[in-house]
């Protein structure tokens, strides 16, 4: 009996993976345990051990190619057994759950659910991007901004614009939901509100509901059209030929230069999206959009914070701190003190975090990524030292376990080394708020009526002002730079 | 203009309808020397004799049986049911013979005549007596279906019914007999298969007939102090039903209830959903809601009637639901 | 269908003259005493054209030309015949759906006849109605109706039209045995015997309600009995020959039309066939089949021919040919004829003209 191998889910915000390199061929024994790809993530190329063992009769998905979660990729089975025997074997194929679960005979109804219909539908439609879409896993949480979600409105919009007989199965699949299923991928919208979206232009996705279960009104519609601009407003712009940035408005002569020589031009570059980026932009686009941000700066005296580190690295074990280590343990202990900061919001409420874990951002050649200290608050300077440092390396080698990579409470950014004296952060999705520490610098401080140097850093606290408010956020700063200006109690 | 209840406006008409037509006549049980059950006939058997106003035994299936072959012949009877629920006796002369005799003659015969009587439930009559029959009778080809609610309504539908080449199922109320309104003293019709718009109004369009008709104006008033402006049509007639003014009025306001009286399943107040959604589905912000019985038998208990009838409240609360006022 | 030919042969045997028993004679001479020659030809060609027309439906039914059920009127052919005699112009005939014997008997063209059995335009009633809703009212032919008893209340209703107008017509309702127990039957006899209409009420008793014989169907075996309870003459009797049944249901017609009071009249009579042309008739003997056959008034009134007129064998046989050939022709054109137009079902639902439904969402394509 062949095998099915699909693309393992290798962390909770991973829709997409790429095998970066297969690390098996055809006709090879493997048995279960054994690495036998090595998948690029949202976050890190993992190994992949396989759950099943058996020969391999086929491996479906090329390398450098991104799929969908549960997409088959390989075929496992017995020598010489037919690997086409199996459903679906022959093209990666969309799936959440294990395609053994399923008899081979599926058929796709239009009532199926989603996932399965689109399964069965992979084949003709591998190529169309709502098909795509749609054949996204059910999400763990519900991500009503996902990319995904918003090419499947478009797509359903296009279904009833076309008199629902177009060619869209899954529009029809999963636009049969009951409502309060909004979370299942289909916007909830009044016909109405579909039509007046179409002819404005405007996409569901980026219009807040009001009706019962977040359903879309006309005067949702309404509204969104007086707010503009809009998607419309975009494509009107380019059609009427605005000057695009290459070709000032006014100045046909900044072509050339002084002497009338063209300057060189040169064609845009496209990159492709890897899955970190897609990640980064996702999350980054979706904490914007919902989390009213609120940043607050503090100016903190690190004068004795750096003798501390100096005399502690001159420690006999040979552990080394940075300031940027004690920047995160004092974080976390002032979380400790201000559980409102160590807290997330969702639209049941506020969690604040029982565990302070704090991320520490880590910046990689094509993005970065947050994997957290744990329990950072109940930590020594020295643990934490080594948490870090251990993180970092590794983050770098790509050799992070997807448990690794997740799950902080609070997150620390430091770009102080770049010379950056402060900055804003957004705050990552979860959580309630990000540190954003600069360079710690010699500046000239009046002290006392007298001007002395001090060496001085800035850390900005970017919140959501949802969670908690500018004073609340005020304290937290206050009770952290009392934590760093007296740095002593840190090694308690 | 002088004021009438609704069962003198339908006196009127037939009154002004036998004298016009000789062919005209009324028949059913009680409407003779006892001047009718409801008083719809008060005075016709003295003013056109035992000939042309006839007592009938308790034989709805004979005697609408003898208004269809009366009218095969030419003649053009009125058919009092002392209620619709009784026409279910005669259902089958309703259904295979009254509706079907023209087309199943090729046009060698037609069926000119009217069945009329109160419909609905009236005031703690129980289960029997407590039904919507529209529902049963829009449902056939052949036939044409007329609920009245007001008395220029009443006179104007029933003069046209009384002259209609088909049979017509005429729908009163037993409740609204008494209502009182003008009536013009000259002579008017009014044709089939037009809605009229009681109330006008932007934000809601509730859609309604027979006795739903009052209970959609307090409704509608009931609204109006919650700043929700309701357009009420009276649909008047059934089958052919006015779909054009639904739809216009749909399309302005997007939203629609339909409040009446009978059951929701498989009835009128479906199919009214039914042609919304085919012809203004994109203009539709919210769900169309009926507001009818509940699908229960009707108990005699009036506290458990009272749950069960459509009530101005329930009409309220799916005017608030479809404009999303909660 | 297979029963079809399981039943029978009715046609009798050429030289059976000196197989008949006196008896038999000496009351066949009796009850056709008095009758001329032509009037006895007469009948046996009217009712012979009935049963020809019958069996050549038969005959396209199990060759699949039509329909539907099919119920034939073989054995009962007298009493279309004698009602047709009896009747005056715009008298009516109301009936059930075995019918095709009174369209026959009232003069509609067996052309128009087959091809309704057809569903063929030029069918009695445009292809729309079958077998079993013959209407032909300009030959008085008042349906057609196939719920049972349905009709007995409409035909009270055009007999009080003619009270209603003093049209001095008379109305003429027939039902089978198998009615009498259904409500409409006696609500509408209530009316009449209440408004004392001109109406004829004829219960034509071939003794089965469809499978089931009479004696399981009647509480008291003479329905005439009921007659009293209405305020109605009644009558009650075999049907043998046309000639008697010509007088006894004239004096019904006579005292409708006349006295303005109906009549309950029960015919006793036989269908040789079964309910339909798909039933066996599994419910009764060969033998009973037999001694019908022996009062069979067509088959009698060709001994009458042949015994008491002297008919000569080669006349009766090229009559029958006349007849077969009428008939066949009449089927012939049923084949042919074209099928209705599409547009047809439009037609006559409403009196306003062609009705294409009542919603913009239910019309068919292509219409409005």
């Amino acid at each position: 009996m062949a095998t099915v191998v699909t693309l393992p889910r290798l962390s909770d915000t991973m829709e997409e993976g790429v095998i970066a390199k297969w690390r098996i061929k055809v006709g090879d024994k493997v048995k279960r345990g054994q690495v036998i790809a090595d998948i690029e993530t949202d976050k890190a190329t993992m190994e992949f051990e396989s759950f099943d063992a058996g020969t391999v009769l086929k491996l479906v998905a090329p390398e450098g190619e991104a799929l969908p979660v549960g997409a088959t990729i390989a075929v496992f089975g017995q020598p010489g057994e037919n690997p086409d025997a199996v459903d679906g074997g022959a093209k990666p194929k969309p799936a959440d759950k294990p395609a053994t679960d399923k008899p081979a005979t599926d058929k796709p109804a239009t009532d199926k659910p989603a996932d399965e219909a689109s399964e069965s539908d992979a084949d003709e439609e591998a190529d169309e991007k709502p098909a795509k879409a749609s054949a996204k896993p059910v999400a763990p949480k519900p991500q009503p901004e996902s990319v995904a979600e918003v090419k499947h409105a478009e797509a359903v919009n296009e279904a009833s614009a076309a008199g629902g007989d177009s060619p869209a199965p899954k529009a029809t699949s999963q636009g049969t939901g009951p409502e309060g299923q909004a979370d299942r991928g289909r916007i909830p919208a009044s016909p109405l509100a579909r039509r007046l979206a179409r002819e404005h232009d405007l996409e569901l996705g980026q219009i807040q509901g009001s009706g019962p279960h977040g359903r879309i009104v006309k005067a949702d519609v309404e509204q969104a059209i007086a707010k503009g601009p809009t998607r419309a407003a975009a494509a009107t712009g380019t059609s009427a030929h605005v000057p695009s940035a290459s070709q000032p408005a006014g100045s046909p002569a900044a072509d050339v230069d002084e002497h009338g020589r063209p300057y060189i031009s040169r064609p845009d570059r496209s990159v492709k999206l890897s899955q970190m980026r897609k990640a980064i932009a996702k999350r980054m686009g979706q904490a914007k959009r919902e989390i009213p941000h609120i940043y607050l700066t503090m100016p903190i005296v690190m004068d004795r914070a750096v003798a501390l580190r100096a005399e502690f690295n001159l420690s006999v074990d040979g552990t080394k701190a940075s300031l940027n280590d004690l920047v995160i343990l004092a974080a976390a202990r002032a979380l400790r003190k201000h559980p409102r900061v160590n807290a997330h919001f969702t639209d049941n409420g506020i969690v604040e975090r029982g565990d302070v874990h704090v991320g520490v951002a880590v910046a990689l050649d094509d993005g970065l990524i947050v994997p957290p200290v744990r329990f950072a608050d109940q930590k020594t300077l020295k643990q934490v030292s080594i948490d870090v440092r251990d993180l970092g390396t590794r983050a770098k080698e790509k050799t992070l376990k997807p448990e690794e990579m997740t799950g902080s409470t609070f997150t620390v950014s430091n770009l102080g080394m770049f010379g950056i004296e402060e900055f804003c952060a957004i705050v990552n999705p979860g959580e309630a708020a990000i540190l954003a520490v600069g360079a710690v610098q010699d500046e000239a401080v009046v002290e006392d009526g007298k001007i002395v140097a001090r060496k001085r850093m800035r850390v900005t606290l970017c919140s959501d002002h949802r969670v908690f408010d500018g004073a609340e956020s005020a304290k937290y700063l206050q009770t952290l730079r009392k934590l760093l200006e007296s740095p002593l109690s840190l090694l308690t | 203009m002088p004021i009438l209840q609704i069962r003198q406006a339908i006196r009127d008409a037939m009154k002004e309808e036998m004298e016009r037509d000789e062919r005209v006549f009324l028949m059913g049980e009680e409407v003779g020397y006892y001047n009718g059950a409801y008083k719809c006939s008060e005075g016709l058997l003295d003013q056109f004799g035992a000939k042309r106003v006839i007592d009938t035994p308790i034989t709805e299936t004979g005697f609408a049986g003898i208004g269809i072959g009366a009218a095969m012949c030419g003649l053009r009877p009125i058919i009092e049911f002392m209620t619709f629920n009784f026409s279910a006796v005669a259902f089958d002369q309703i259904l295979n013979n009254a509706a079907k005799l023209r087309h199943m003659t090729h046009g060698q015969f037609g069926v000119p005549m009217v069945f009329r009587g109160p419909n609905g439930a009236a005031h703690m009559l129980g289960s029997t007596h407590s039904q919507a029959f529209e529902h049963f009778y829009a449902h056939i080809p052949g036939l044409k279906v007329v609920a009245v609610a007001t008395p220029y309504d009443a006179k104007g539908l029933l003069k046209t019914a009384i002259r209609d080449e088909n049979p017509v199922l005429f729908l009163e109320s037993e409740l609204m007999y008494s209502v009182k309104g003008e009536v013009p003293e000259e002579e008017y019709l009014i044709p089939f298969g037009q809605a009229d718009i009681k109330r006008p109004g932007d934000a809601v369009t509730v859609i309604t007939w027979g006795q739903g008709v009052p209970v959609a104006l307090k409704a509608a008033d009931l609204a109006a102090a919650e700043d929700i402006s309701c357009e009420v049509i009276d649909l008047r007639s059934l089958r052919p039903m006015d779909e054009a003014a639904i739809i216009k009025s749909v399309k302005k306001t997007n939203r629609a209830v339909i409040v009446y009286h009978g059951w929701p399943n498989g009835g009128v107040g479906g199919d009214i959903i039914a042609r919304i959604q085919e012809l203004a589905f994109d203009d539709l912000d919210a769900p169309v809601l009926r507001v009818c019985y509940e699908d229960l038998p009707m108990p005699y208990a009036e506290n458990l009637e009272n749950l069960i009838l459509p009530s101005p409240e329930r009409a309220l609360e799916a005017v608030r639901r479809v404009a999303y006022k909660r | 269908m297979n029963q079809s030919e399981a039943a029978p042969d009715p046609a009798p045997q050429g030289d059976t003259d000196n197989a008949v028993d006196a008896a038999y004679e000496a009351k066949l001479r009796a009850d056709y005493d008095g009758q001329s020659r032509d009037d006895v030809l007469r009948d046996y060609r009217e009712m012979l054209r009935i049963r020809r027309f019958e069996e050549a439906a038969a005959r396209a039914y199990t060759r699949g030309k039509i329909s539907g059920f099919l119920h034939l009127y073989i054995g009962q052919e007298a009493i279309a015949i004698a009602t047709q005699q009896v009747m005056e112009p715009g008298d009516r005939v109301v009936s059930t759906y075995r019918t095709h014997g009174f369209a026959i008997a009232l003069g509609s063209d067996p052309k128009a006849c087959a091809a309704e059995l057809f569903g063929k335009a030029a069918g009695l009633v445009g292809g729309v109605g079958g077998s079993m809703h013959f209407f032909d009212k300009a030959r008085g032919l008042w349906g057609g109706y196939a719920i049972v008893g349905n009709h007995i209340p409409v035909a009270a209703g055009h007999a009080f039209a003619s009270q209603y107008t003093g049209d001095g017509r008379v109305t003429l309702c027939f039902m089978g045995d198998g009615a009498v127990g259904i409500g409409p039957v006696h609500e509408g006899m209530t009316m009449a015997g209440i408004m004392k209409l001109p109406i004829v009420f004829v219960v034509e008793n071939n003794q089965y309600s469809m499978g089931t014989p009479l004696k399981r169907t009647l509480p008291v075996e003479d329905i005439t009995a009921r007659a009293a309870g209405y305020g109605f003459a009644s009558d009650r009797f075999h049907v043998t020959s046309v000639q008697e049944t010509r007088r006894r249901l004239g004096e019904a017609v006579e005292r409708a039309r006349k006295d303005g009071k109906p009549t309950l009249v029960e015919l006793i009579t036989y269908r040789f066939r079964g309910h339909s042309m798909s039933d066996p008739a599994k419910y009764r003997q060969k033998e009973e089949v037999d001694r019908w056959r022996l009062n069979d008034p067509l088959e009698r009134t060709l001994m009458a021919l042949k015994l008491i007129h002297k008919v000569p064998e080669a006349e009766l046989d090229a009559d029958d040919e006349t007849i077969v050939a009428e008939m066949d022709a009449a089927y012939e054109f049923a084949d042919k004829a074209p099928v209705p137009q599409p547009a047809a079902r439009f037609d006559n639902v409403m009196a306003e003209g062609p009705y294409y439904g009542d919603s913009a969402t239910t019309r068919p394509a292509g219409v409005e």
